[in-house]
């Protein structure tokens, strides 16, 4: 899987004034299917590590912030 | 300071001790590992939290209860909604809702009174699937309410009991001037064999709005015998094609011959799931007057239609 060296261009953004992941949440880490998410060692936060993603969407459903949105390439949608 | 991540998620003791933590998003992960542990002595610890000062970790509190069931959850809920935040009660009564132990009835019973609307529905909303036969007379004091929401509920909870003596109450319903509140009531009374709840599906087939009309032309369909359909010959008529689908469905149902021809008529609508429905009408009534009908649509663009028109076919011949 490619690593995600830009997290601007990456489908899943985390809105890290709203993420809790720092506090303990793990929510959108632990629902998805293909485990490209991660925990920042550095801010705490949450970001998505490795550029894959389905876009079957419960990391940005189940998050108890609000705080990921996945942006669904306009082909797609 | 960064959280790890709970390792243990069974370790209640450590999850109340960041129930206590001064940063509310922390007591809000706590929360939502109480819920993760779906252990039933997280119960109190969870219903702690609806008192918490952060509407969040209440709003949390309120979804983490609808993982669990039962008389503590259910007393914990009705106190979530009569939050003051409308979001934590709103959540409240869709965790309510997903109740199914009877026992979580009691605390809701004595909220079907409260001041607030939004408690009266909620609680209502909560009893519906509890199926309690003392939530009756509730329910249909609810049938009354100024609220139409309120009233909704009420109809439902009762509906759910079908209970005979309710029957007035039903039928009462079913003149409400709400048409959601008359659907719901219509819909209800399918239990019922009565002339009474026939009566009152009757007048309902002329309901001013469709969707009274179309649930009253389905129960009409499951209530009635045989050969019994033939009010519902003219709602094949009515301007509206889901009203249409559920009298051609209740009329096949009830082998109704001499409407044959006005199905017939209806398998030349655009709908293709109304000339599906039509078809298979067709045949269960299984008469041959409708071979021409059906003759005419064994090459129908649609293959659900098609499947249907082969089939009716071979019920007639």
């Amino acid at each position: 899987m490619p690593i995600a060296n830009t997290p601007t261009t990456v489908p899943v953004v985390v809105d890290e004034g709203k993420c809790i992941a720092d506090k303990g949440c793990t929510v959108c880490v632990d629902v998805c299917p293909l485990d490209v998410l991660r925990i920042s060692d550095l801010t705490g936060k949450a970001y998505m590590k490795y550029d894959e993603c389905w876009y079957c969407m419960p990391c940005e459903a189940d998050c108890p912030t609000d705080a990921v949105t996945v942006n669904i390439p306009y082909l797609l949608r | 300071m960064v959280f790890e991540p709970f390792e243990d998620e069974n370790d209640l003791e450590d999850l109340d001790a960041r129930l206590s933590d001064p940063d509310p998003a922390i007591r809000r992960v706590a929360v939502m590992g109480l819920a993760d542990t779906a252990d039933p002595d997280a119960i109190p610890l969870i219903a702690r939290a609806v008192a918490d000062s952060s509407a969040d970790v209440r709003l949390q509190a309120a979804i983490a209860l609808g993982e669990f069931d039962g008389l503590e959850a259910a007393t914990a809920l009705c106190q979530a909604l009569q939050d003051t935040d409308s979001k934590v009660s709103k959540t409240a009564a869709d965790s309510l809702a997903e109740l199914k132990d009877p026992k979580s009835a009691d605390p809701l019973l004595a909220l079907t009174n409260h001041e607030d609307a939004k408690v009266r529905e909620g609680a209502l909303l909560g009893l519906k699937q509890l199926r309690r036969p003392d939530a009756l007379a509730n329910g249909i004091e609810g049938m009354k309410d100024p609220v139409t929401a309120v009233r909704i509920q009420a109809v439902g909870v009762v509906g759910y009991l079908k209970a005979e003596e309710a029957l007035p109450a039903l039928i009462a319903s079913c003149r409400d001037d709400d048409p959601e509140v008359r659907r719901t009531a219509v819909g209800a009374l399918a239990f019922s064999k009565s002339s009474h709840a026939r009566d009152a599906l009757l007048t309902a087939l002329m309901d001013e709005h469709w969707a009274v009309r179309e649930i009253a032309a389905e129960v009409l369909g499951k209530i009635s015998t045989t050969g019994d359909g033939g009010p519902l010959i003219p709602l094949l008529d009515d301007p509206y094609w889901q009203v249409r689908v559920k009298a051609v469905r209740s009329l096949g149902k009830l082998k109704v011959t001499a409407a044959v021809a006005k199905i017939g008529a209806q398998l030349e609508e655009q709908t293709s799931n109304l000339r599906k429905e039509a078809a298979a009408a067709l045949g269960e009534i299984a008469d041959r007057s409708a071979l021409p009908f059906l003759e005419d649509l064994v090459d129908d663009p649609d293959p659900d239609v098609r499947k249907n028109v082969r089939w009716a076919l071979g019920q007639i011949e």
